[in-house]
């Protein structure tokens, strides 16, 4: 295991980048975010979600 | 009760945000001293001197003659002394870089206009007409021009001054000619103006008082000392008879509108200042720095009470006017996928304090109608869930089994009384209702209590469903209680009540201990402090009253807030705004702790916690009266304030009615969280239950990722609407260790 690397628990895979779908307010988009290449469990960064996910989420609301 | 929203459409006609300021409105020439003070206040002079020669045309005359009107007007007139308007237009020309009148290039009309009488109020039309490029020819009987201004001013004020705001317009000026009747000026001219002057020929015409100016023959207008006006109102006169004379030119009407002189705007003197009026200097005139010190006692006066105390319209810099367009293209966006909803945060920023209303001399109620704008948003769906969504679960969780209570004391079947606390007065310590109700138990021994919310946050979050709901569950206890008299700790419950069940008698707790004469240990001797009124005491002049009596019981000697009593102003809590608009809910509580270092003493637990979250030391009233916290109390998580408002019910039930009460289980999960985490979690709302949740979940599906960096497991999971990341680790059975907790709202779409 390599430091800083995020593993899924449950399969022990290296999480990678994927597109992923996400809806807020009945609108749907799309970004890459790490998953499990087998089971799909997902991974989102307390940076991301402050930083971009929020600022998306203020501009829907503002829509 | 409710006013309907087309009613507000026509209430808003009524803002009086355009009307003009006292002094302008009797000044003659309207000078616009908006325009006018603010450049004097920065010493812009030169400015200053354009608008004002805009205004009055010949700005020696004018400032030499003038009889002041606007100094009887003045507010400052009642409280100190009215602006020195007169010296200030001097200094305005004493200082002005260039005294030279404009150049206005532009092609000729092509309209004559002739003009009998060059006294000054024949030359100031024919001033403002040639500056146009009209074609204006002036006759005048004498042989010289200024008529009247001979017997009131010297001739090289006045002539000097027409000489130069003549220099860039030409005109034809006929000197010794009498004009004997009008019909052959008719002919050839597009419009006159007729200026005799005092004693002067009206050649038969009369008035028209259809329009301004207007006489009883089409084409020709009247005006100055002629039709009785001064000196100064005949210059007046010369320059606004150009627009009726224009009407005429353009379409043949002489129904050009008069000016208005008056205003409907009105100044409480209350919040006037007084500042000493500014001395001229030995000769009778302003140095530049007495010039820009008189222009700043000026108050701009305008009807602009809304936004100078509503918090909301000053964020924004929003007059209601323009409030009302702008939710109106919200709730009806004229596009089909709602594009152009601007105001969507600004229906929910709005503090619901009703201060707006009672600080408008038209009573025009904006908050109302964006509660009901907010009201239209969550009925079609277009108002964001996340800026209530926590508010309405923890009315849920107030609302629910483990924390609602609705109970007469043993031996009696109805009561007289009923204590109804709020929701969240034991959120922040569940010893204030404790306490309060032994104490209200001790007085009439039959009084019931209520442990329910008011429904203000569904009230807030325009959810009319839920909050009949609620309302309905409150009335159906006060029912079962025997219609008790309602004892209230929260004002915006008692506003609740007033508004959704004015059938309910109530009085407020702490006028029932004012009134009880309560024992109070005098254990603040002396110290200062200041009571901050909440929002909705603001029409509760008795209670406000009482909390100030109860304090200085307390030993402490009060000081005044500016903003108190009936301008009580909102801590920011009103309309749970701080996740709509978390910088705004920011900015009041700032607005708020500027009025003093003194501390507070609060009475709404919001207002106190609020404020005590910033490190403002604050009392709540209880605290006070029961000897129960010192004023740095740092104020309960959101996960604190539900176990208090578990334990509150729990401790009536078992120490007040010494009755069983229901055991109830606690998690099996265990959580280690650092103080400084668990303050983190509460500022972000995020509850430590959600987090047991989202670690039970990953546990037991083994749904977890980890971080190769810090060793730690990462999980998250959708809770209702909103989605939880946690980050742990495991440090027994059932025991985790959190690092750190996020949320957010947008969904992830997972497979």
């Amino acid at each position: 295991m390599t430091e800083k690397k995020i593993i899924c628990f449950k399969c022990n895979k290296e999480l990678v980048p994927k597109k992923t779908y996400f809806n807020y307010l009945e609108h749907s988009f799309f970004t890459d975010i790490l998953s499990c290449p087998d089971c799909g469990e997902v991974f989102i960064s307390e940076e991301l979600v402050k930083g971009r996910i929020s600022e998306v989420e203020m501009q829907l609301e503002d829509k | 009760m409710d006013i309907k929203k087309e009613d507000f459409n026509e209430k808003i006609k009524t803002c009086l945000q355009n009307e003009p300021s006292f002094c302008t409105a009797v000044c003659p020439f309207h000078l616009d001293i908006h325009d006018f003070i603010p450049k004097m206040q920065r010493g812009r002079f030169n400015a200053a001197y354009r608008t004002y020669l805009n205004a009055v045309v010949f700005p020696n005359i004018v400032s030499e003659l003038c009889h002041e009107p606007c100094k009887k007007v003045c507010p400052r007139s009642s409280k100190d002394e009215a602006i020195n308007m007169k010296l200030l237009e001097k200094a305005s020309i004493k200082f002005a870089r260039n005294l030279e009148p404009n150049s206005y290039n532009m092609p000729p009309k092509n309209k004559k206009v002739a003009i009998v009488g060059a006294g000054i109020s024949g030359l100031s039309c024919a001033l403002r007409l040639a500056s146009k490029k009209y074609d204006v020819t002036v006759f005048e009987k004498s042989g010289r021009i200024g008529g009247h201004l001979w017997d009131l001013s010297e001739p090289e004020i006045f002539l000097n001054d027409i000489e130069r705001q003549f220099k860039n317009e030409k005109y034809t000026l006929c000197l010794n000619k009498e004009v004997i009747n009008l019909e052959e000026l008719k002919e050839k001219y597009d419009a006159v103006y007729v200026a005799t002057g005092k004693d002067g020929s009206n050649f038969g015409l009369k008035r028209n008082f259809n329009g301004a100016f207007a006489s009883n023959t089409p084409g020709i207008f009247m005006g100055g000392m002629l039709c009785g006006k001064n000196i100064v109102e005949s210059i007046a006169d010369g320059i606004y008879a150009v627009n009726a004379i224009e009407r005429y030119i353009k379409t043949g009407n002489m129904n050009q509108e008069e000016e208005k002189n008056d205003t409907k705007i009105k100044i409480n003197a209350d919040f006037i200042t007084e500042v000493e009026p500014v001395m001229p200097s030995d000769d009778g005139t302003y140095t530049s720095e007495n010039a820009v010190e008189e222009a700043k006692r000026c108050l701009r006066c305008s009807c602009d009470a809304c936004i100078r105390h509503c918090d909301l319209m000053k964020y924004y810099g929003k007059y209601p006017k323009r409030i009302g367009e702008e939710v109106h293209i919200t709730v009806h966006p004229g596009t089909l996928d709602g594009n152009g909803t601007v105001a969507t945060r600004l229906i929910s920023t709005c503090n619901q304090c009703g201060l707006c209303k009672d600080v408008c001399p038209e009573r025009i109620d904006t908050g109302e109608y964006l509660l009901q704008s907010h009201r239209e948003m969550r009925e079609k769906g277009a108002m964001p869930w996340a800026f209530h969504d926590f508010w309405l679960r923890d009315m849920e969780f107030a609302n629910g089994e483990k924390t609602a209570l609705c109970k007469i004391p043993k031996g009696f079947d109805k009561s007289k009384y009923a204590f109804f606390p709020g929701c969240q007065l034991g959120a922040s310590d569940y010893r204030y209702v404790i306490k309060s109700y032994e104490y209200l138990l001790k007085q009439n021994p039959d009084t019931a209590i209520m442990l329910n919310c008011c429904g203000a946050p569904a009230e807030w979050a325009g959810d009319e469903p839920i909050h009949r709901g609620v309302i309905e569950t409150i009335r159906n206890c006060w029912l079962s209680t025997g219609k008790p008299t309602v004892i209230f700790a929260c004002t915006t419950c008692r506003k609740m009540f007033n508004k959704y069940l004015p059938e309910i008698s109530g009085i407020f707790l702490y006028e029932l201990m004012e009134k009880g004469n309560i024992n109070i240990d005098c254990a603040n001797a002396n110290e200062k402090a200041s009571v901050f009124d909440p929002c909705t005491s603001r029409d509760e002049p008795a209670l406000q009253n009482s909390v100030r009596a109860l304090s200085s019981k307390g030993g402490f000697e009060l000081e005044p807030l500016s903003h108190e009593g009936k301008y009580a102003k909102c801590c920011s809590w009103g309309g749970q705004v701080s996740v709509a608009n978390p910088s705004y809910s920011k900015e009041v509580v700032k607005a708020r702790l500027s009025q003093s270092i003194n501390p507070y003493i609060a009475y709404c637990s919001n207002c106190r916690d609020i404020f005590a979250l910033t490190g403002k030391n604050v009392y709540h009233i209880l605290d006070i009266v029961f000897n129960l916290n010192d004023s740095n109390r740092k104020p309960p998580t959101f996960t604190e304030r539900r176990k208090n408002r578990v334990l509150l019910k729990q401790k009536i039930i078992k120490d007040i009615f010494n009755e069983e009460i229901m055991e109830q289980k606690d998690s099996k999960t265990k959580l280690i969280i650092e103080e400084e985490l668990k303050e983190k979690l509460s500022s972000e709302m995020i509850l430590e239950t959600e987090i047991e949740e989202v670690i039970e979940h990953c546990e037991r599906e083994g749904k977890k990722v980890l971080d190769g960096g810090s060793g730690h497991f990462i999980g998250h999971l959708k809770i209702g609407t909103m989605t939880y990341w946690v980050e742990y680790d495991v440090c027994g059975d059932h025991c985790y260790t959190l690092y750190n907790a996020y949320a957010h709202r947008m969904s992830i779409e997972e497979s």
